[in-house]
């Protein structure tokens, strides 16, 4: 401080500009913010005076030095501006209860006329003991917040802001700010501003009766006249994703005072802004050691983060290069493609997992009775068929997911558990996997590895979308409103093609049947993939890097603001459409009752599970509602995911291949009363029989030799010759 | 060293400072400067490597700590364990008119008051520790010539008598030098009597487990290392370095701690109390230069390497591994390459070129000849090796990975902890059916994701982060084993019981050479080569659909092993053909 005098007259003229910046702003509504909330505070109502940076930007009297200045060594500033409260702060217009506070201030005044000694500075009375309020200063939220490692020593005295998670709490404690004696002697209040952790107490009266009587009168410490302030300490460290590869996350300490104590607890992931400070040492030490100086963040705000798409505000930036992608009509596959791209293939899962991503509303009938938008996904398959990436790159992308396994370590497990505090020894209920991936994403790998208490609650959660717990006489019920995706493998380990589906599927057909999708994924054998896996392993020996794509992937975040803005979107089904879906979903149950395939497990859910697939896609469209295509879309997946499981049965039904695609596209265009048939939506009615892209072009081949069609030569669309 | 105005080794200080005073003199401004580096750097860098000081500067070690005086110059080996953040000191601060540097030092020169003239800088603070599983043949050697060139040997048994001398030595070397003010005098005079104090704490604690090391290496010796003007990205964690700088010990400080205990601001301890200066030496680095394994190897026989002289090596080292084993050829094969191996690439997080090997058919019994035959060999032949014998008893109590401590604000390291290049035997032979507990699942994770990923999780508590390892895992177990599931599994196979023959040092010191070199070759597929081995393996997988990507990963590993073992930088058809045979004998074996 004491480099401070010479500036003194800058330091008046920005208190008169302060002063004109609080009694004058006023925000987008017209108020008059800063005296609205000094008039609170006048009544007592809060203690907080939160000034936001932003404010003061946007203020047009106050020029960008003084922001620049107020940013730069904020805690001068903090001074100033309380400085400039104490001379603005109205008088209360409520009544309200005096406390000791007041009692001794009234006190204080009435004596301080007679016993004025104006010229001892310990003597007078410190502004900070009058003030009943805090000033804070906001950082401007508008930039990206720094991670702690890019705070650096050219930043000491300035205001920041950072993220991080709060590792560990001090507990709150009174700081004291201006400590009060009373002389045996002379009977004057001697006060001391503290304004370090620590401080040397005065012990001789300094009034200038006790000195000129050279009495050295014995001050004694009024615990009950100093001013303390709540105090707490905090250390944050780095989040996860700001390390860089091959570092250990950078941790620093915070101090929160008055209204910011208690705010955070440990594992809480906070933003905060704050001023950086270096810790003066004191006596020895600071002799001793004084090179090196501790640092610290003086908190002036904390904001904890949020996870949940509902909450994610995107930028401005991001909003148009979401605008543009949703104008490209390859959105669907873009994204699709973008999910886990260094995994090759498994089209169609990924697809299902984009839609699982996007999910559909909630809806809530008259009747109170809730229906589920999340949708649930069972992935099954071989070992090594890079399940588990795929489950681990779905949470990365979802802003909110929890990643466990069927045998979740903790012992809460995945619903919830009641258990014994082993501090207070009072009965707790602990959330598990599922709670805490509430309006979220589970995946839960290991599936069939369950535990049998999860499992029996997994069906509620799945439906219901809650967890029911009445244990140790807690009897409650918690939200799970989360997606499912599960992985699980075969019963024996590997899929055993002798065996029927069901065998194979280690899983009660009760909570199959919840599921919108089960995909079985197959390490299947031919030569085409075989090339294709060993040019792309040579090509990783060789290059030391994966062979290019094709397509530039969309990085994770783009992806997260696109499916968060998708998700805003409530797309309704309208009434044209609702007799195509019942007249799907009955063909569907039809089929299946003439089959002879006993693992039937179509019912009224696989109709909803058709709503939501449709509602998601129309949401990636932006389109509030759904369309034929969407709905063709969501069956030929639900198609696709049966085959998956089925797909040995149609090599027995006797037909070839090329003739019952023909027989398909026939029945097709003849329910349709066309002649013509485009190549995608061919390709979209035999993929969903459970045929390929190659057979579909061999019997375009071989039945235009016969004349039966003519097939474009570019587009490939197909237009019956009539006989 | 008499041309010089400064004794680098003895007072590297005063080099800094004069070389501050020089930049001051010639514009550099205190008050806007960063700290940044000024031209001492490059004036260390000379001394040291142009001017061939690098050999005559003292190693830093349990040992010598003893008799270095502060504030010399010392040279440091080791691995970076953890990280500590920044510090920010008083790096400048003005003296009257003339402005002084605090940089590469913990205490000033002059007392200072707390003025506006004073700029801080910051550092950074590694916690170092010497390279786990080093073993003594890869220590540098040359520091014991030096350690007797500056303290005779007889002077070393009047240890406490030789302060003066050691300050005399000292007074030599700096009065010459720049400022010398009586402080700085004074402070010195007082560092001596500690220093003994100080031995007196080595004698008296050795005992006690060092700060985060695991209690299997008391005799650890870990070093606080203060890094200036260094990018961040080039020092990461578990990477080796060699780090000369100003060794520093305030037995000031360390007196202060005393009273920092009484002012203990609750849980919110100063970082560093928990690392003594008189347990822990300080050393501000002015250079650091990365070392990887064959900086550990003695170069000097295989300066000359030609074709035949890497086969003739190849041919000796392959025979003594197969006397190891028991006259198992194979295995010696299979060894050569997995001796080889290395993560030299990382694509999408799957790491390409490592081979972990797990002999099976390992009992109780043959493991008591040929497993501790091998382990020997291992640490004959490679630079950092460990050990774990794993039982149901180790893996529920062991800590693997490393783990944060809150409390303490440090990186508790894990066994796993290890520098790249290190080779590690598991022996699973001991393990018998049991219950593991929370821990033990987690520390079987732990096995697992490094053998199949390269990789460790480090528990920080709220998250775990996953830090890239590079360690050649060899697996002895009775049956193939499932917690480590090894790239590459081989029946062992052996015929004779044999002990192999004594070698002589510098045929030992050649494989070394042999292995430390040629695993870090470059290597390449020539397009029609390439052709040839993706259809042999399309082929390949025609006839047994169990084959997998990974089996392809492996086969093209052993294939450029297999070029590396005979120094060969491109695949040849005679070296595939190789390994698909051994390959196809171990099938063999495997039935």
């Amino acid at each position: 401080m004491q480099s401070m005098n010479t500036n003194n007259v800058d330091y008046e003229h920005d208190r008169g500009l302060a002063k004109d910046f609080l009694a004058n702003f006023a925000d987008v509504h017209g108020e008059a913010k800063y005296m609205n909330i000094l008039q609170d505070v006048a009544n007592r109502k809060s203690r907080a005076i939160q000034i936001d940076l932003e404010d003061l930007f946007n203020y047009k009297e106050s020029d960008d030095e003084f922001v620049r200045k107020v940013t730069e060594n904020t805690k001068r500033y903090i001074g100033i501006f309380a400085d400039a409260v104490d001379e603005l702060m109205p008088e209360s217009t409520e009544p309200f209860v005096d406390d000791d506070h007041d009692i001794l201030m009234t006190q204080r005044s009435e004596e301080g006329t007679e016993n004025a000694d104006g010229s001892d500075l310990l003597q007078k009375m410190p502004a900070e003991i009058k003030r009943f309020y805090e000033v804070y200063i906001h950082a401007s939220s508008k930039e990206r917040p720094y991670t702690i490692r890019e705070v650096k020593a050219s930043y000491i005295g300035q205001l920041v802001r950072i993220s991080g998670i709060v590792t560990r709490c001090s507990d709150v404690k009174p700081l004291m700010q201006v400590a009060v004696y009373t002389c045996e002697d002379c009977g004057f209040e001697i006060y001391q501003e503290v304004t370090a952790r620590i401080f040397m107490p005065l012990f001789e009266c300094p009034s200038k009766r006790c000195k000129t009587n050279n009495s050295k009168g014995n001050l004694i410490l009024q615990l009950r006249a100093s001013k303390f302030l709540k105090f707490q300490e905090a250390k944050i460290q780095e989040l996860a994703e700001h390390v860089p590869k091959g570092h250990i996350p950078r941790s620093m300490t915070i101090h929160l005072k008055g209204e910011l104590t208690r705010k955070i607890a440990p594992g809480d992931v906070v933003e905060l802004s704050g001023i950086f400070l270096p810790i003066p040492y004191t006596g020895f030490r600071a002799m001793r050691a004084g090179l090196v100086a501790d640092t610290y963040l003086e908190a002036m705000s904390v904001t904890h983060f949020k996870r949940k798409y509902e909450e994610y505000e995107l930028r401005s930036e991001e909003e148009e290069h979401i605008a543009r992608l949703a104008e490209d009509g390859e959105i669907y596959n873009k994204l699709s493609r973008s999910l886990a791209p260094e995994i090759f293939g498994h089209e169609d899962v990924k697809k299902a997992l984009l839609l699982l991503l996007c999910g559909a509303p909630h809806r809530k009938l008259k009747d109170g009775m809730q229906i589920r938008g999340d949708v649930h996904i069972c992935l099954m398959g071989d070992p090594g068929v890079a399940k588990s990436q795929l489950l681990k790159h779905i949470i990365n992308v979802a802003p909110r997911g929890v990643y466990t396994t069927g045998r979740g370590s903790s012992g809460v497990g995945l619903t919830a558990a009641v258990q014994r505090d082993p501090v207070t020894n009072e009965m707790v209920l602990e959330g598990g996997a599922l709670v805490l991936a509430d309006m979220g994403i589970c995946a839960i790998d290991e599936f069939d590895k369950m535990e049998e208490s999860d499992r029996t609650a997994i069906h509620e959660v799945m439906e219901q979308q809650t967890v029911s717990i009445a244990k140790a006489g807690i009897t409650t019920s918690l939200n799970a409103r989360t997606a499912v995706l599960a992985a699980a493998n075969p019963a024996w380990g590997r899929y055993d093609l002798r065996r029927t589906p069901a065998e194979n599927i280690n899983l009660p057909p009760a909570l199959l049947s919840r599921f919108d999708l089960l995909w079985l994924i197959l390490d299947k054998a031919d030569m085409d993939t075989d090339l294709e896996l060993a040019r792309h392993v040579v090509y990783v020996h060789q290059n030391k890097e994966s062979p290019a794509l094709g397509f530039t992937p969309l990085e994770p975040s783009v992806l997260r603001a696109y499916i968060a803005s998708a998700r805003k979107v409530s797309p309704s089904v309208p009434r044209e459409l609702e007799e195509y879906i019942a007249s799907a979903y009955s063909s569907i149950r039809q089929e299946e009752a003439r089959s002879d395939t006993p693992n039937s497990y179509t019912t009224i859910r696989t109709l909803l599970s058709i709503l939501r697939l449709s509602a998601a896609l129309a949401r990636l469209r932006f389109s509030s509602i759904v369309e034929q295509s969407d709905v063709d879309e969501a069956l030929r997946l639900m198609q696709m995911s049966k085959f998956s499981l089925y797909s040995d049965d149609r090599q027995k039904s006797g037909l070839d291949a090329i003739s019952d695609i023909y027989s398909i596209l026939r029945d097709e265009a003849a329910r349709t009363n066309r002649m013509d048939i485009s190549y995608a939506h061919a390709l979209n009615w035999i993929s969903r029989k459970g045929y390929s892209e190659a057979q579909l072009k061999e019997c375009l081949e071989e039945y235009a030799t016969l004349n039966v069609w003519q097939i474009h030569p570019n587009t490939f669309d197909i237009r019956f010759i009539d006989t | 060293m008499v041309g010089l105005p400064y004794d680098c080794l003895a007072n590297p200080l005063g080099a800094v400072r004069l070389t501050f005073d020089k930049a001051v003199s010639s514009g550099l401004n205190p008050s806007t400067s960063n700290g940044g580096d000024w031209g001492s750097a490059d004036l260390f860098r000379q001394f040291l490597f142009d001017d061939g000081g690098h050999s005559q500067v003292p190693i830093l070690n349990a040992e010598s700590v003893k008799h270095l005086p502060p504030n010399s110059l010392v040279r440091f080996r080791g691995m970076i364990q953890d990280m500590l953040g920044n510090e920010v000191y008083v790096g400048a601060y003005k003296d009257g008119s003339t402005w002084r540097t605090n940089k590469f030092s913990d205490v000033s020169q002059i007392e200072m008051d707390m003025s506006p003239d004073m700029k801080l800088w910051e550092r950074r603070l590694l916690y170092c520790v010497p390279v786990p599983g080093l073993n003594s043949w890869a220590e540098p050697l040359e520091a014991l010539s030096n350690q007797q060139k500056t303290f005779p040997s007889e002077q070393r048994e009047k240890r406490p008598r030789d302060d003066d001398e050691a300050v005399d030595h000292m007074e030599l070397g700096s009065s010459q030098g720049c400022q010398d003010s009586p402080i700085t005098k004074k402070m010195r005079d007082e560092a001596h009597p500690s220093s003994s104090a100080m031995q007196q704490d080595m004698v008296n604690e050795g005992t006690t487990p060092f700060f985060g090391s695991p209690e299997s290496e008391r005799n650890s010796f870990p070093c606080l290392v203060k890094i200036y003007d260094t990018p961040e990205s080039d020092l990461k964690m578990n990477e080796i370095f060699e780090f000369i700088g100003v060794l520093s010990f305030d037995p000031e400080l360390a007196l202060s701690k005393d009273e920092s205990d009484m002012q203990s601001n609750d849980l919110f301890e100063d970082d560093l109390v928990q690392l003594p200066p008189s347990k822990v030496p300080r050393i501000h680095c002015l250079v650091h230069k990365k070392l990887v394994v064959h900086d550990f190897v003695d170069g000097s026989a295989m300066a000359e390497s030609n074709p035949s002289l890497i086969r003739g090596t190849r041919e000796s080292l392959l025979s003594h591994l197969t006397a190891v084993l028991g006259n198992d050829g194979m295995a010696a094969q299979f060894l050569l390459l997995h001796l080889l191996s290395q993560v030299h690439a990382r694509v999408d997080g799957v790491p390409v070129g490592k081979l972990a090997l797990n002999f099976t058919n390992f009992s109780k019994e043959t493991t008591s000849v040929f497993g501790s035959q091998l382990s020997s060999t291992m640490k004959e032949l490679i630079p950092f090796t460990q050990k774990i014998s794993l039982t149901i008893e180790y893996l529920n109590n062991a800590a693997l990975a490393p783990k944060k401590d809150y409390q303490a604000n440090k990186l508790v390291s894990g066994v796993l902890q290890l520098a790249e290049g290190s080779h590690l035997i598991i022996d699973e032979t001991e393990l018998q059916a049991g219950t593991l507990n929370p821990m033990g699942v987690e520390n079987a994770r732990s096995l697992k994701n490094l053998t199949e990923s390269q990789q460790v999780e480090y528990d920080f508590q709220y998250y775990k982060m996953e830090m890239t390892a590079d360690v050649q895992l060899l697996v002895l177990s009775e049956g193939k084993s499932n917690i480590l599931p090894a790239d590459v599994v081989l029946p062992f196979q052996p015929s004779s019981t044999s002990p192999p023959e004594i070698v002589e040092e510098a045929i030992v010191q050649s494989w070394r050479w042999y292995l430390a070199n040629l695993r870090s070759l470059s290597h390449s597929i020539t397009p029609e080569m390439q052709k040839v081995v993706e259809e042999d393996l399309v082929a390949a997988r025609q006839a047994d659909r169990s084959l997998g990507s990974q089996d392809f990963s492996r086969l093209l590993t052993m294939s450029r092993l297999m070029s590396l073992s005979f120094g060969e930088t491109s695949l040849s058809m005679e070296h595939w053909q190789m390994v698909k045979e051994l390959e196809r004998l171990r099938k063999e074996r495997l039935r």
